[in-house]
């Protein structure tokens, strides 16, 4: 059946930008995520550094484990170049379907997310490109402060529209208090 | 406004006058007063009726502690019973009414319980209602129901919103008094990240009550000046009315933001309340100290009241409490009132000390009388006079208003909400927090230190202290010269008062009189715990912060020993109540729980689904078309169809786990009970996973994509389960395997699809040849989809027992495949079927799911005990499968079920009984576990796990359902209803 086409739908398809007052939320594009199970292979730190300087997104996922991300899809034949570059020190696995990315972002950020998530993301205790799983309200999410004032929620795609939903229906961030304890000039831990 | 209100001072702002009501007569108060403040500056003391006697009762308090004057506020949806005056906010508009009374509040019919006060001591619950038993139920319960509880909610929606959240913090300050204010200070300086939540929407505490001047300041101007640095400091957050209810494991502290509980229409942008988790590097308890009331007759009537209530209302507020006032103490804090009393011009008719020997330096009016006892209060609704006993004669002396101190008790509660228990201090007269907490410091008066020069000190002290220990530089700093305090330090506590005739309570929201300790003691309840279910004391909305420690007292008392061996009842939380809608924040209605979607959901959703929620998953259940006008005719229908042609079923929320590494066949090789170390690539097996017990875990089908990647397919209930316990397996049990797990559920669209016809279908979208010689059954390959556009894993399985195959794609590409599909499948009539449909067609072939893995079977009971490999060395479940109980020949076993009258019918649940056999539960053979209609055999049918089942194929027996008292003669048989030997699905 030469003539179908197959396409794809994003979960996120429809969804608007939310603008707040200080913060705002998006669906970021459906591009690659590829979960990297590598154990403790003394190898793989080069490897993931190598990935890292050709500006391609590595985040922790677990102790051994770590999620590359983009944003524009891999081709298969990329996705074999990077199993094989990878390999025998990592295997991958093409998550680009199951995970679902969402930008938070805005200078009140922190706060916002402070009403889903009992993750500390205070700037001095979860710098820029320091990761995470937690729950927001019911839902697991994989967490990746990506600036000063913007986070990566990765999350499982059957659960994308429920976490969205839950945002938008739920935020209300013109009833937060101004300030937050965000400063640490002392010790830090 | 009223005589009540003084001509000036308190806190109020007198320009804005707000109009509220209470009982339906309107009044005026200022901004700034508690509605506490405002009845009492109206001359309104009568405030509620007590639980049991329905006695009138006054405001007793200014805080959280108040056991009297609980009052519902607001209507409809918002209406809010039991709601402490004292802690409201005054706001215009307010609507306030008495509770527990009728016809009024002046007059209740209830009060003459009170004249079956004998009758009505601890106990009697115990004692009555006993006979004759059939009026239990009947009589005594319902009257027992009607008479309980005190206001009564709405049953209207609640139109406010509520919010949880998160906050974390290297130092958290509970209570902004002088301690928590020096403490905050402290820390805040030294650059920490602070948290200082206070119950009140002024930040002060006590200062705001006191006459006190702090480096020449009055003392709530210096709170508000201490406020006023901390609001510049952005690494501080001072929350007002947020109350900390409880300490928990992790230094996590449960606080609740009454955000919008001061107005009367709420803002539909922001929440109500606000549920605060709080998350500490250290804590910092300054909570004060709560005054302790004094067990004297009468000690009830309105205009009774606690000396810093008193102090509170006359000083923040600007109302007197009485026109000519007595004052009964057993320390010095009721110095500190007579002196700001006549400072505001009330009358302070005498000071009753109970100290013989005070050697205070009174220089006031009034008349002192040591070593006396306020035996008895008074009057009727309001009180009119007190007797003082001293040495055996008494005295009455005219008075409107009485205030009284027993001395202080710290506020420790969430210091002991983690298993710790207080501490009895002679030195403090009190009860003191456990020692040695982790985490968490006292300090100030919740520590048992008395005076403000003593608490600011000590709050930067503790600070300091803790932000040593956490790696800040602070300097113990002092704070000012503090003038005018009279400091109250502890003195003996005074239990039991001489020369009482008058019911004297204890705790007064239970209506607990010293009498009803007593008993409880001669009775035989004397230990603590005992004494508090046996009279009550403590077990009101107040929890007893006023009562216990007095009943603790006198239980020592009468018993003879130390507060000390008495000991107390367990602290929990909450530290006051909590609503059940800052509880649930925005989890309720369509946020009640996530919804997990299916890749498939909106192909599903186009073409009519009637979903089902799985745990989280939405299933399409049944597909209905035109002129259906019931779901079993839509059911059936697809079926059929399913049988005769092909149908495409979502498969989507079955769980799916990706396998790498070079040793995953090992893994699998022990992780099932059956062989999976010589899988081909290419090939699937049906799998079984057994727990160390022995009895079946979960099962599904493996799959070897590659030479070390294998694709798992788990139950959809399980699914989350399996890969913690293949985590467990991988990581515990055998790390030396090299495994890795990916959960890949969500990664792929997996679509069955099943019937003669399937084939066919699939084959105008599948690139590879497809036929039964090039992909025979349990093939499982990746194939190329639409001329190389796409590529897919195919799965020749099959839960219907038809010709069937699995294709799964990445997920984002689901709905455009389906639609291939039905595309591609409409000459052969394809139809969409759903879990429904699904659940007929595995019963039909006897396949199971978690309604026959019900924990409790092993493969043998299911059939499928030759599936269980003898020559493996190990696999979970091995060693204990072969216990005594797993193998004994009367085990459940799997049968199917028909009804001899195919018109008859019957119900998953229902219980097997022999023929003939009397339907008790002794006679009980198995029960059903799966029940459908099948259209192909023409009557329900059903499978079940019956005793010896599989040698009673063919035996007639009765199909028991007790709880609908249904009886269904039937036929135990085969569990394959149709084509047994499997043609259909090797076609």
């Amino acid at each position: 059946m030469p003539d179908m086409r197959a396409s794809t739908r994003p979960a996120l398809a429809g969804k608007k930008p939310l603008n707040g007052d200080g913060v705002s939320m998006r669906a970021l594009p459906e591009g690659y995520v590829v979960h990297l199970l590598g154990g403790w292979d003394a190898e793989l730190s080069p490897l993931l550094n190598e990935l890292s300087a050709e500006r391609r997104s590595v985040r922790r996922a677990a102790p051994g484990q770590w999620f590359l991300v983009g944003d524009e899809p891999l081709s298969r034949a990329e996705f074999h170049a990077l199993e094989q570059r990878l390999a025998p020190h990592a295997s991958c696995v093409d998550q680009s379907h199951g995970r679902v990315r969402i930008l938070v972002s805005g200078p009140r950020v922190e706060r916002a997310l402070s009403a889903f998530t009992g993750a500390d993301l205070a700037l001095a205790v979860f710098p820029v490109g320091t990761s995470t799983t937690s729950l927001f309200g019911h839902i697991a999410a994989h967490v990746t402060r990506v600036s000063d004032t913007a986070f990566e929620l990765m999350l499982l795609r059957g659960f994308a529209e429920s976490l969205w939903e839950y945002f938008a229906g739920t935020w209300r961030v013109d009833s937060l208090p101004p300030a937050w304890p965000a400063k640490r000039s002392g010790a830090e831990r | 406004m009223t005589s009540y209100r003084l001509a000036s001072g308190g806190l109020v702002d007198r320009q804005s006058s707000l109009r509220f009501s209470f009982d339906g007569r309107s009044f005026a108060g200022y901004s700034g007063d508690s509605l506490a403040s405002a009845l009492l500056a109206n001359g309104q003391r009568l405030a509620g009726r007590s639980f049991k006697y329905h006695r009138p009762r006054g405001i007793l308090t200014a805080g959280a502690a108040e056991p009297n004057a609980l009052v519902t506020v607001g209507r409809g949806g918002r209406t809010e019973p039991n709601t402490r005056a004292t802690m409201q906010e005054l706001y215009d508009g307010l609507e306030a009414r008495s509770q527990n009374r009728w016809p009024s509040l002046g007059f209740d019919i209830g009060s003459l319980n009170g004249l079956l006060s004998p009758f009505l001591g601890a106990g009697f619950y115990y004692k009555t209602f006993m006979w004759p038993a059939h009026l239990w139920e009947r009589l005594y319960e319902p009257f027992v129901r009607r008479a309980a509880g005190l206001g009564r909610a709405t049953y209207e929606a609640d139109p406010d919103t509520y919010e949880k959240c998160w906050a974390h913090c290297d130092l958290l300050v509970v209570g902004a008094g002088a301690t928590g204010l020096a403490a905050a200070l402290a820390a805040g300086r030294a650059g920490a990240r602070v948290v200082l939540v206070d119950e009140h929407p002024i930040p002060g505490g006590g200062l705001l009550s006191d006459s006190a001047t702090i480096d020449g300041i009055a003392a709530p101007d210096f709170a508000r000046q201490a406020v006023a640095e901390l609001a510049t400091m952005p690494n501080v957050e001072v929350l007002v009315r947020t109350t900390a209810f409880g300490w928990y494991d992790d230094n996590v502290f449960g606080a609740v933001e009454r955000v919008q509980k001061n107005i009367r229409q709420p803002s539909a942008s922001a929440p109500v309340e606000r549920l605060w988790r709080i998350v500490a590097r250290r804590a910092l308890l300054a909570t004060g100290a709560e005054e302790r009331p004094l067990v004297f007759g009468g000690n009830d009537r309105p205009g009774v009241m606690m000396a810093s209530a008193a102090r509170a209302y006359l000083n923040r507020y600007g109302v007197a409490f009485g026109r000519t006032a007595g004052v009964f103490t057993t320390n010095d804090a009721g110095y500190a009132l007579a002196r700001d009393l006549e400072a505001a011009g009330v009358d302070v008719a005498a000071v009753v000390d109970t100290r013989a020997d005070t050697n205070f330096a009174w220089t006031g009016k009034a008349r002192v009388i040591p070593g006396a006892f306020v035996s008895d209060a008074l009057g009727g609704k309001s009180l009119s006079g007190i007797r003082v006993w001293k040495d055996g004669a008494t005295e009455t002396i005219a008075v409107d208003a009485l205030a009284m101190s027993g001395g202080f008790n710290p506020v420790i509660h969430l210091a002991c909400h983690r298993g710790g228990k207080p501490v009895w201090s002679d030195e403090h007269a009190a009860f003191l927090a456990p020692p040695r907490l982790k985490g968490l410091a006292l300090a100030g008066a919740a520590a048992g230190r008395a005076g403000i020069a003593v608490c600011l000190e000590d709050g930067v002290a503790a600070a300091a202290s803790i932000l040593s220990e956490l790696g800040f530089a602070a300097r113990p700093a002092k704070l000012g010269e503090v003038a005018g305090d009279i400091v109250a330090g502890p003195t003996p506590p005074v239990w039991r008062v001489p020369g009482v005739t008058g019911k004297a309570f204890v705790d007064f929201q239970n209506d607990v009189t010293s009498k009803d300790i007593g008993l409880a003691v001669q009775e035989g309840y004397g230990h603590v715990e005992l004494a508090k279910r046996y009279t009550t004391n403590g077990m009101a909305t107040d929890q007893g912060k006023l009562s216990n420690v007095n009943a603790i007292g006198l239980l020592a008392e009468a018993r003879g020993v130390s507060p000390a061996e008495i000991g107390t009842t367990t602290f929990r939380p909450f530290y006051t109540p909590v609503s059940f809608g800052a509880l649930t924040g925005a989890a309720h209605g369509h946020h009640f729980q996530p919804a997990r979607k299916s890749p498939l959901h909106g192909w599903a959703a186009r073409h009519g689904a009637r979903f089902v929620e799985t745990g989280l998953w939405y299933r399409s259940s049944w597909f209905p078309r035109a002129g259906e006008t019931t779901w079993r005719e839509s059911v059936d229908r697809e079926a059929r169809n399913v049988r005769q042609n092909v149908g495409l079923c979502d498969v989507s929320m079955l769980g799916k786990i990706e396998l790498c590494g070079a040793d995953v066949a090992e893994f699998l090789n022990r992780v099932y009970c059956n062989a999976f170390a010589k899988l081909p690539v290419g090939k699937a097996r049906y799998g079984l996973m057994l727990r160390e017990d022995g009895m079946i875990f979960d099962d599904g089908t493996t799959s070897r994509i590659g030479e070390s990647r294998f694709y798992m397919t788990t139950t959809t209930a399980l699914a989350a389960g399996v890969m913690n316990h293949l985590e467990f397996c991988a990581q515990a049990l055998w790390p030396e395997l090299d495994v890795q797990l990916s959960s890949v559920t969500d990664e792929w669209a997996q679509m069955a699809v099943a019937g003669p016809k399937s084939r066919l279908v699939l084959q105008k979208i599948v690139d590879d040849d497809i036929s039964n010689d090039a992909f025979p059954f349990l093939a499982a390959r990746e194939v190329s989809l639409f001329g190389g556009q796409l590529h897919g894993r195919l799965f020749r399985i099959s839960f219907s027992g038809e010709l069937a195959y699995e294709l799964a794609v990445p997920a984002g590409y689901g709905e455009s495949v389906g639609d291939a599909l039905m595309e591609a499948g409409q000459e052969h009539g394809i139809q969409p079927y759903g879990v429904e449909a699904l659940t007929v067609l595995r019963i039909e072939k006897g396949h199971i799911t978690h309604s026959e893995i019900n924990g409790t079977v092993v493969p043998a009971d299911l059939g499928l005990g030759r599936m269980v490999s003898s020559a493996k060395p190990d696999f979970i479940g091995k060693h204990m499968l072969s216990r005594e109980g797993l193998t004994a020949t009367d085990r459940p076993q799997l049968v199917g079920v028909e009804p001899l009258d195919p018109r008859t019918s019957f119900r998953s649940g229902a219980h097997i009984l022999a023929k003939g056999a009397a339907a008790t539960l002794e006679n009980d053979q198995g029960y059903v576990t799966s029940s459908c209609f099948s259209p192909h055999v023409g009557s329900t049918i059903g499978l079940a796990l019956v005793k010896r089942g599989a040698e009673r194929h063919g035996e007639e027996i009765l199909v028991w359902n007790g709880l609908r008292g249904e009886f269904t003669p039937g036929r135990l048989r085969d569990p394959v209803f149709l084509d047994p030997e499997g043609e259909r699905l090797h076609a």
